[in-house]
């Protein structure tokens, strides 16, 4: 399977994963530039995070599609399911009945509940895109794809 | 060829089911459910709020047995376990031998002995899809129901109902609603949003007794202070016991629930149990786990059941999300209270040596997943704010599989 890897030392902060991200699952006009995003639109969230390295500098932190992945492993609906062949832990949001087990349960705190709080968001690893946006958007390779 | 037999078609059945054909391929593999639909009791207000049918609560796709080679026997209710001939029997007086056996049939719900409610014809419980069709059929064209219990199930209930526009009454003993979850102003939010939706509550209070008309249906609720309540329907959620029945006579220990190891087997060798049954914990992650933990141990690997932390719960009733996890109510003495309300969000957090005890959360839970391995691992806050964690402050990576870990 393919993971996003992350080297810490290299983000800058920049957030430009952040704001890929929220364009890539944007709600409206997809493929739009992103400076047709509406950054205040509570409906454009990101599925990943800068968050500041308490020993300075940052800590990028993005859905790891684990192996044995929390959040799927609490998930009541069956919306939240390990991929086997892709390695992937994808979403069904027909199924998903917003009961937020999986935020509870991911110890790493990627899941949110959606905007809308019917249904919740974390990567999809932009299916049918050719590659995550985010890795494509890091203008300092401290995020890119491996596989394992 | 092994032969497994899975009770119950739960979150611990089937995922023990789908790890040991994964482990074993040639396995043979009978689940024997009195369910005929596998279902996720979580959904089931979802059903009783007509937001979904019955397919719709499935939590497993539907060539979950064909694709995984499982003979399912739906319907059917074990009737006795016989470990000498390592043997089951079903109502229908078939026998079907095991050489491991995974008891996983859940809990039922449980009446307390109220004046006519063991006896009267129209009082439901709310576990198992059945509860949830017969309570279906039971408020077709009626008008009040009376809940027993305000717990989340009993909120869920009473959810589905109120946006059906039922006139529901809820009875709570506690001084307030869900009391496991909640503190006091948490409550209030959750109980306000109810009696906006069309909810009447009476906290604080018990329930004593009823009254029953000629059919011997119960028409009116006797609370302590003497209230009457009248009603046509009794929904009765205030908690549930193992379903465990059938193991009488098969020499099994049971406790609490059926006592396991640490390997979840039970008093009997090749009879394990996993889920609700065993009284381990209440809530579905756990019943998931155990169920593969036990599918693991039943394949002959080894492994031992982490302690579950059973005190969580996430509940999202009327867009109000909470999460929370610990004894929030009442606080030990040397614990430390910290409060805020940030943006809407109200969050309260138990702290106690530097450690985290409980949290609760009301508002936007977003990325609130550190809590919970916080809370039950102990981990140390160095001091820091405990509502600015988050897991950039215990970050670890694995260089070589990109996989995350704590540092703490």
């Amino acid at each position: 399977m393919k993971r996003i890897f992350i080297d810490a030392e290299k983000c800058d902060g920049c957030m430009s994963c952040t704001l890929a991200c929220m364009n890539a699952h944007r709600k409206d006009a997809e493929g739009e530039s992103i400076y047709t995003l509406d950054l205040t639109d509570p409906e454009n969230q990101s599925r990943n995070f800068i968050k500041k390295n308490p020993k300075g500098g940052y800590i990028p932190l993005f859905c790891r599609h684990c192996d044995d992945p929390d959040c799927a492993n609490a998930c009541m609906s069956g919306a939240l399911k390990k991929d086997l062949t892709t390695g992937l832990v994808k979403y069904d949001k027909e199924k998903c009945a917003g009961c937020y087990m999986c935020v509870m349960n991911c110890r790493y705190g990627i899941p949110q509940p959606d905007a809308s709080l019917h249904y919740m968001v974390k990567c999809d690893f932009c299916e049918g895109k050719d590659g995550p946006s985010c890795v494509k958007a890091c203008p300092k390779e401290a995020i890119y794809v491996k596989e394992v | 060829m092994a032969k497994y037999i899975i009770i119950g078609v739960g979150p611990a059945g089937i995922m023990a089911a789908e790890r040991i054909r994964a482990m074993e391929s040639n396995a043979e593999i009978t689940m024997i459910s009195a369910d005929e639909h596998v279902h996720s009791r979580c959904m089931l207000h979802k059903y009783l709020g007509h937001e979904r049918d019955v397919k719709g609560i499935n939590f497993v796709p539907e060539d979950f047995f064909e694709r995984n080679q499982i003979r399912w026997v739906k319907g059917e209710k074990v009737t006795r376990v016989n470990p000498e001939e390592k043997t089951v029997e079903m109502e229908c007086q078939a026998v079907l031998p095991y050489d491991k056996l995974l008891i996983a049939t859940g809990a039922a719900f449980f009446i307390p002995p109220i004046e006519h409610f063991r006896e009267a014809s129209n009082v439901y419980g709310f576990r198992d899809f059945s509860d949830a069709e017969a309570m279906d059929r039971a408020v077709e064209g009626k008008k009040r129901v009376f809940i027993v219990g305000s717990g989340l199930v009993g909120l869920d209930a009473a959810s589905a109902l109120c946006e059906r526009g039922y006139e529901v009454s809820i009875a709570e003993m506690a001084p307030r609603v869900m009391p496991l979850q909640t503190d006091e102003y948490a409550a209030s939010v959750y109980q306000k949003a109810f009696e906006n939706a069309g909810c009447k509550f009476y906290l604080g209070i018990g329930v004593t007794g009823s009254k029953v008309n000629e059919n011997g249906e119960i028409n009116s609720i006797l609370l302590s202070d003497g209230t009457e309540v009248p009603c046509d329907v009794v929904l009765v959620a205030a908690g549930v016991r193992p379903k465990v029945d059938f193991l009488e006579g098969s020499g099994i220990k049971i406790g609490r629930g059926i006592e396991v190891n640490e390997y979840l087997e039970t008093s009997i060798p090749d009879i394990y149990a996993a889920g609700d049954v065993n009284g381990l914990s209440g809530v579905w992650p756990d019943a998931m786990d155990q169920g593969k933990t036990a599918a693991m141990n039943m394949c002959g690997v080894k492994v031992e059941y982490e302690k579950p932390y059973p005190f969580k719960n996430t509940s999202n009733f009327f867009g109000i999300t909470m999460l929370s996890i610990g004894k929030i109510d009442p606080v030990d003495e040397d614990a430390e209270v910290k409060v805020v309300f940030d943006r809407g969000t109200y969050k309260k957090a138990i702290v106690k040596e530097d450690r985290l005890q409980a949290i609760l959360i009301q508002g936007d839970i977003s990325n609130t997943g550190i809590y919970l391995k916080l809370i039950k691992d102990q981990i140390p806050l160095k001091g820091k704010d405990v509502f600015k964690l988050s897991f950039a402050d215990f970050y670890g990576i694995d260089e070589r599989t990109g996989a995350f870990s704590y540092q703490v």
